[in-house]
């Protein structure tokens, strides 16, 4: 019995040097160059840096705006998935389409940025079409849709990469859950499709999903390649805001790079916290 | 939770001890007085890392498909290109110092005056190499714009590459007479809104420059050292300036592209109608492969634009510094600069003096087909301007963040 | 009578998810294609040619690519599954798990800029060995969760039942466990395939641009505002995951739910 409890704890120790070490270092690595103590143009303990940030507000705006854009993105792409399986649910089964909406998983966030920007610049494909159909003269008259201030470009390439990975939950909730039958039930008890819509496939699916949808807010809240390449220069997401700091000209500036790192570090882990440390059943998390 | 953090704590400060083993510089001190026949014998075979940046087909097309090759066959060294520039280096270098790693991951670095500048400053460069190579002696160390980066004397700690102008660039065809001074500049933005943009580059802070200079009233005002108090009355006149204008650039000066090379898309697009960059040369190799206008021409600002060199550094970790010098070398020779220079290539003019090379050398180089559609650098040497102290540049970019991007 | 709409809606997502892989394979093959132009000037193989011929050495990124993902691959569905076992039997399962959540939802390139001194101390920058590594850390806590639910009370009993039938730890596995996970190993080595081939912030810090993967290389390509082979380069990335979906389909997603 001793003997299998030391296995099961070696098991446990290379989870730690694996899944949390290398956390932990970065972190402390970040918020020992935040304050000033390591860094080769720092000379020792500061709060200055952190008071730059907090005064500066480009951290809260940069927050701001990601929380919103992910915000946005992930709504828009729940609500279209769940419309999408409601509606479609049937067709979906079909050989061809079982095949076809798994295509854009192979296309990731880097492929579907550059290809936004082909599709929607002023240059692009689009805006030679409309310059054909003779709807604008000069390129400069195609509307604002990448590196604009709505942040379009960012929140159609998000949608595309996340709704149909949400299409594909939903369907997969909707069968293992038996949605159908419970619905055929309440049908012969009487109730309308709107009903069973609001009662019985919505409640059912967001329970089951949340934590799922709550995770791809914050992944979206991080990412890096499409904001890259559709973004502004200001205000930026949180990934690039943190990366372009830490890679300024300025030397003396790079720790105030890490105090946003380290800002964004404690939100993740404080709404990871709170999604995940309650007993809550979360059967569909992974 | 008591343990775990044990643990870890104990796993951190055991990474930090890791990879601190000393190594004896002597190797490298050494190679400072070894002659170059000894250079090229320890060159050998060995792998050279380069750092250069990499935003340009040309370029890339000559380093990957001439000098890689070239070395392997004469020199039998295998030269390793990646990506990265100014701060990309600096923050490598600095990040070595701090993991006191002795044998860096990159031997040579393709730099200017303000990567230099900071390089020093974390005393990231080797060391004085370049009177050693062979093939300097073509070069002219007197000219001014050779022995000085950025206000700051060379003195043989990085190798000079190429020479250039910055350049304003218009289609002929759609733009008669282009501004050539900040007046004429103003009336051209309002008769054409939205067809200039400032790169939020290096390139960008270099017209921005050119601009702080004709502000201060002529080509030297920036000349000699930082001056803080010059920086701050002409900077915020700049800023004044420029947001002021701005209601009048691309995108009414919401945002600005992150790099030079969307800017030329910009303007291939026809969006934009001025673009601007320090290759001059780099507009005929763009209107040969289609992607500018036939009628598209450069010329330089009234009040001058920048004229600087590119060099080349050997990093202070260099784990093969001799092998670097040969490449170094070669990349100074007759041969490869004038491969350089090509119109059809890279087109970047060449830092060797026509009078100290052998004659028929310099007859080569002047036999050279002609560009057909950039300027030569001949005809921007009238407004050519020397490069202001580094501070500037590093200043520019951080108030252009704060002054106009994020106001 | 009302009209149907749905199949209108049905083909317009279609052609929606169709649309860019024809688009991208066609930019890949088009060159000197300025605006307003609908049709580019040159349609053709050229681009492909010059990729297969020349330097551009996007076949040796696909090769590394290739490389590393199949060992990321690889050792973290390995060490997830081995490793969760034990996790997830543990008493203080769920602390463990919630820590696992932290590198598991951190943005991967915010999570490699902090992390680079320590790759730099361990020699591990600029490297292959130390891309894997990196992109490792970021896959296991993946792999880990994903085989969270294996873990339970029936699959123990199984392995009781091996134990008291007199088999050792070894049948154990190979006769009741991997058969049992087999499904889900083949998920968990899709995904972490994917997660390791589309990675592109993390890599370009710890790579330090000496390790040119994909992705590495279609940035490379936007910045030079080469769209041409950045297309190409996309077409590399994106076809061998559609190819992998055709014939796995049915285990990429079946059970990831």
């Amino acid at each position: 019995m001793s003997l299998r409890i030391k296995k099961a704890n070696i098991g446990v120790l290379f989870f730690i040097l694996i899944g949390i070490v290398p956390f932990a270092a970065a972190f402390i690595y970040a918020l020992l160059y935040s304050f000033g103590v390591t860094g080769v143009a720092n000379d020792g303990f500061t709060l200055k840096f952190w008071e730059t940030v907090i005064a500066s507000g480009s951290f809260f705006k940069s927050l701001g705006f990601s929380v919103l854009i992910a915000l946005v993105a992930v709504v828009i792409s729940v609500g279209g998935a769940l419309w999408i399986t409601l509606k479609f649910k049937e067709q979906l089964e079909s050989r061809f389409f079982s095949f076809i909406i798994y295509l854009p998983l192979a296309i990731p966030g880097i492929v579907t940025g550059f290809f936004t920007f082909q599709l929607f610049s002023k240059g692009g494909f689009l805006a030679r079409i409309s310059h054909k159909l003779g709807f604008i003269t000069e390129a400069s008259q195609f509307p604002d849709l990448v590196n604009d201030g709505l942040a379009f470009g960012i929140i159609l390439s998000f949608i595309a990469l996340i709704m149909p990975f949400f299409i594909l939950l939903f369907l997969n909730v909707y069968k293992n859950e038996r949605v159908e039958e419970l619905s055929i039930l309440a049908q012969s008890l009487g109730a309308s499709a709107n009903q069973i819509a609001k009662k019985i496939f919505l409640p059912i699916l967001i329970k089951k999903t949340w934590v799922l949808i709550v995770l791809y807010f914050i992944f979206l809240l991080g990412a890096y390649e499409v904001p890259l390449i559709l973004g502004q220069e200001s205000p930026q997401m949180l990934s690039v805001l943190i990366i372009q700091e830490i890679k300024q000209y300025d030397l003396d500036k790079i720790s105030e790079g890490y105090v946003v790192a380290v800002l964004y570090t404690i939100i993740v882990s404080v709404t990871a916290i709170a999604l995940f440390l309650p007993k809550r059943k979360t059967a569909y998390a992974n | 939770m008591n343990r775990i953090r044990n643990i870890l704590f104990g796993f951190l400060i055991g990474l930090s001890l890791l990879g601190c083993g000393e190594k004896s510089k002597q190797d490298d001190e050494q190679l400072k007085s070894a002659t170059w026949q000894e250079i090229e014998k320890k060159s050998e075979g060995k792998t050279v890392n380069f750092m250069m940046w990499q935003g340009s087909t040309a370029i890339n097309d000559y380093i990957n498909n001439y000098v890689v090759p070239t070395v392997k066959e004469k020199y039998d060294i295998d030269l390793q290109i990646s990506g990265g520039q100014g701060p990309e280096i600096v923050q490598l270098v600095m990040g070595e110092k701090q993991a006191d790693i002795d044998e860096g991951q990159v031997d040579m670095v393709w730099i200017n005056g303000e990567t230099f500048f900071q390089l020093r400053k974390v005393d990231g460069l080797w060391g004085s190499f370049v009177e050693k190579l062979p093939n300097s002696k073509f070069i002219d160390f007197d000219n001014p714009f050779i022995n000085t980066d950025f206000q700051q004397p060379v003195n043989g700690m990085e190798a000079p590459w190429s020479i250039n102008q910055f350049a304003i660039v218009y289609d002929s065809q759609k733009t008669s007479s282009p501004p050539k001074s900040i007046p004429e500049f103003e009336i051209f933005i309002k008769e054409n809104p939205g067809t200039f943009t400032i790169s939020n580059d290096f390139t960008g802070m270099t017209f921005l420059k050119s601009l702080m200079a004709e502000i201060g009233g002529s080509p030297n005002a920036l000349d000699g050292n930082f001056d803080e108090n010059k920086y701050q009355e002409l900077s915020a006149k700049l800023w004044a300036f420029i947001n002021e204008s701005k209601q009048y650039f691309w995108k009414e000066g919401s945002t600005f592209p992150k790099e030079q090379s969307k800017m030329n898309q910009l303007f291939a697009n026809g969006e934009l109608l001025l673009t601007y960059g320090f290759r001059e040369g780099s507009i005929e190799d763009k209107v040969l492969s289609g992607f500018y206008p036939k009628s598209t021409k450069g010329y330089a600002w009234e009040n001058g634009t920048i004229r600087n060199t590119n060099y080349l550094g050997i990093l202070h970790n260099a784990p093969q510094k001799a092998a670097t010098m040969q490449v170094i070398n070669f990349l100074l020779s007759p041969e490869a600069q004038l491969k350089k220079s090509d119109v059809d290539g890279m087109n970047s003019n060449t830092v060797l003096d026509m009078s100290e090379l052998p004659p028929d050398w310099s007859m080569k180089f002047l036999d050279a087909k002609k560009r057909e559609f950039g300027p030569s650098i001949r005809e921007l040497e009238l407004n050519a301007i020397t490069e202001p102290a580094p501070e500037y540049m590093i200043r520019l970019y951080e108030d252009f963040r704060k002054h106009v991007i994020e106001n | 009578m009302r009209i149907n709409w749905k199949p209108f809606v049905l083909s317009l997502a279609v052609l929606l998810i169709l649309f860019p892989f024809v688009y991208l394979v066609f930019l890949s093959l088009a060159s000197e294609w300025r605006f307003p132009d609908v049709w580019p000037s040159y349609l053709g193989l050229r681009n492909w040619q010059t990729v297969f011929d020349s330097e551009t050495g996007l076949l040796q990124s696909f090769l590394s690519s290739l490389v590393i993902s199949l060992s990321v691959a690889v050792f973290s569905t390995a060490s997830g599954f081995l490793i969760s076992k034990s996790v997830f039997y543990h008493p203080k399962r769920k602390t463990l798990t919630l820590l696992a959540y932290f590198p598991y939802i951190l943005s991967p390139v915010v999570f490699a800029a902090c992390l680079s001194f320590f790759f730099l101390k361990m020699g591990l920058f600029g490297n292959m060995t130390g891309v894997v590594v990196a992109q490792f850390i970021i896959a296991f806590p993946y792999a880990l969760l994903f085989f969270s639910s294996f873990w339970n009370e029936k699959v123990k009993n199984y392995e009781d039942l091996v134990a008291t039938l007199g088999g050792n730890k070894w049948q154990a596995y190979t006769k009741v466990l991997l058969p049992l996970a087999k499904g889900l190993i083949l998920i968990c080595f899709f995904q972490t395939f994917l997660i390791s081939w589309f990675e592109y912030g993390l890599t370009s810090i710890i790579g330090i641009g000496k390790v040119q993967t994909l992705t590495i290389k279609v940035f490379l390509f936007i910045k030079e505002a080469n769209y041409y082979y950045g297309a190409l380069s996309c077409c590399l990335l994106i076809f061998p995951p559609v190819v992998l979906l055709y014939f796995n389909k049915r285990y990429v997603f079946k059970k990831l739910v």
